[in-house]
């Protein structure tokens, strides 16, 4: 195992790249198509790997339990896809390039573009991009709070300890995590 | 969840439903139910702590030395306090047309044996106490004197069934049929026979109608 990560190293190393570029070219110097259209597929498998899950789990579009399904299907490989998509796509982009027309060469660039935003978006929570995490939950005493006692809150009461969570900030972040005497809970609105 | 602590975040939506996935696993948990519907954890559900949803005025007469979860600073500006007209306005994707129900309506859900029953919140709020029987079990629906908080309790003492009424039209006290005592709005007699007792606090969950009768589907709708 490990000499296959060391070969794998080896392959990257910057002064052996004259090297694999040479043997490889020769190879596939006639023929670029394949590669070229596997570069096509790896970048619309990339892309597609974020984009299905993020049209099917839209607010306001229903979602049938088969394409939920789907979704969060592709939504757990998709990190791990598109990297390995992305990775392969990188190979081959390399070894296309110097071969390549500028206006292909263009394409490419924008292809890995695609692919690499594919591999960010995977491992991205954008629905935090509109409703911000609490990451550690602050607490303000009855005295201290400025919260209307009009206004509605979610409360839990666990041996002695109290605690509200006023549904405007619920409302805003959805979730959040605490420990209310000892017990974990997750308040959610 | 098997002694292991997870932690949530929001992870994307489900129907109008929120979905959460836990940082541990990585699984997606349905917000409703607290159901994992995909993952690891497929299958498995979170247990439904016991809460309130009341007013803070109320709360804090309840729990003076109670704490309250702080406004995060860089995000106060975006907590919206009339967010409740702008939402009830938003398009849904599922509806029950011949429900009697708008989509939009709150109601308040409740489960005894396997019985579930949706009561519309505006209904509860002017007929309260509200006097039912679900799932075999006496229950009551007690607005609070803030005139918007709302809880349910088995109306059941010591094995007998008991109504609670108002006392007066002008006040709030609560008083029951059986022994005559008063009964405050946590559920318990604060003076008379039953002085000290408590009834038993049932959950609510104050729900859109949609979502309710979706994850309901046997749901019966109390009507007056």
């Amino acid at each position: 195992m490990l000499a296959r990560v060391w070969n794998a190293i080896k392959f990257f190393n910057p002064n052996r790249r004259g090297e694999f570029l040479t043997t490889e070219l020769e190879v596939s110097r006639k023929n670029c198509l394949l590669p070229g259209v596997v570069f096509l597929l790896l970048t619309l498998s990339a892309v597609a790997l974020f984009l299905i899950p993020a049209w099917i789990i839209q607010p306001f579009r229903y979602q049938s339990p088969r394409a939920l399904s789907l979704a969060l299907t592709l939504r757990q490989i998709a990190p791990a896809g598109t990297l390995l998509a992305g990775v392969v796509a990188l190979f081959l982009a390399m070894g296309l390039w110097p071969r390549m027309s500028r206006s292909k060469k263009s394409a490419i660039a924008m292809g890995l573009f695609f692919t690499a935003a594919a591999v960010v978006m995977a491992r991205t929570d954008y629905f935090e991009w509109m409703f911000h995490r609490v990451s550690a939950p602050g607490f303000q005493s009855v005295t201290d709070s400025k919260l209307d006692p009009g206004e509605m809150v979610l409360a839990v009461r666990f041996a002695s300890e109290a605690r509200a969570y006023p549904i405007r900030a619920m409302a805003y972040h959805h979730v959040v995590n605490d420990v209310v005497s000892g017990i974990p809970i997750a308040v959610t609105y | 969840m098997g002694g292991r602590v997870l932690h949530f975040h929001l992870a994307g939506i489900n129907n109008q439903n929120f979905l959460m996935r836990d940082e541990e696993t990585g699984s997606w948990w349905q917000q409703v139910s607290g159901q994992a519907i995909a993952g690891e954890m497929r299958g498995q559900a979170l247990e439904l702590a016991p809460y309130d949803e009341l007013s803070f005025g109320l709360w804090k007469l309840e729990a003076p030395a109670g704490q309250v979860l702080a406004p995060v600073a860089k995000d106060a500006g975006k907590y919206e306090s009339n967010w409740e007209p702008k939402v009830e306005k938003l398009p849904t994707v599922i509806d029950f047309p011949r429900s009697g129900l708008q989509s939009r309506d709150v109601v308040l859900g409740m489960e005894i044996n396997g019985q579930s029953r949706a009561y519309p919140l505006a209904a509860v709020l002017a007929h309260a106490p509200v006097e039912d029987r679900l799932g075999g079990t006496p229950v009551v629906l007690v607005a609070g004197p803030d005139g918007k908080s709302v809880r349910a309790f088995r109306s059941q003492l010591d094995g007998a069934d008991l109504e609670l009424f108002h006392k007066s039209e002008s006040g709030w006290a609560l008083v029951d049929s059986a022994t005559v005592s008063e009964w405050n709005f946590t559920g318990c007699a604060t003076s008379g026979p039953s002085m000290g007792k408590c009834l038993q606090a049932l959950p609510l969950l104050k729900d859109y109608w949609f979502d309710w009768r979706n994850y309901h589907p046997q749901t019966s709708i109390y009507r007056r």
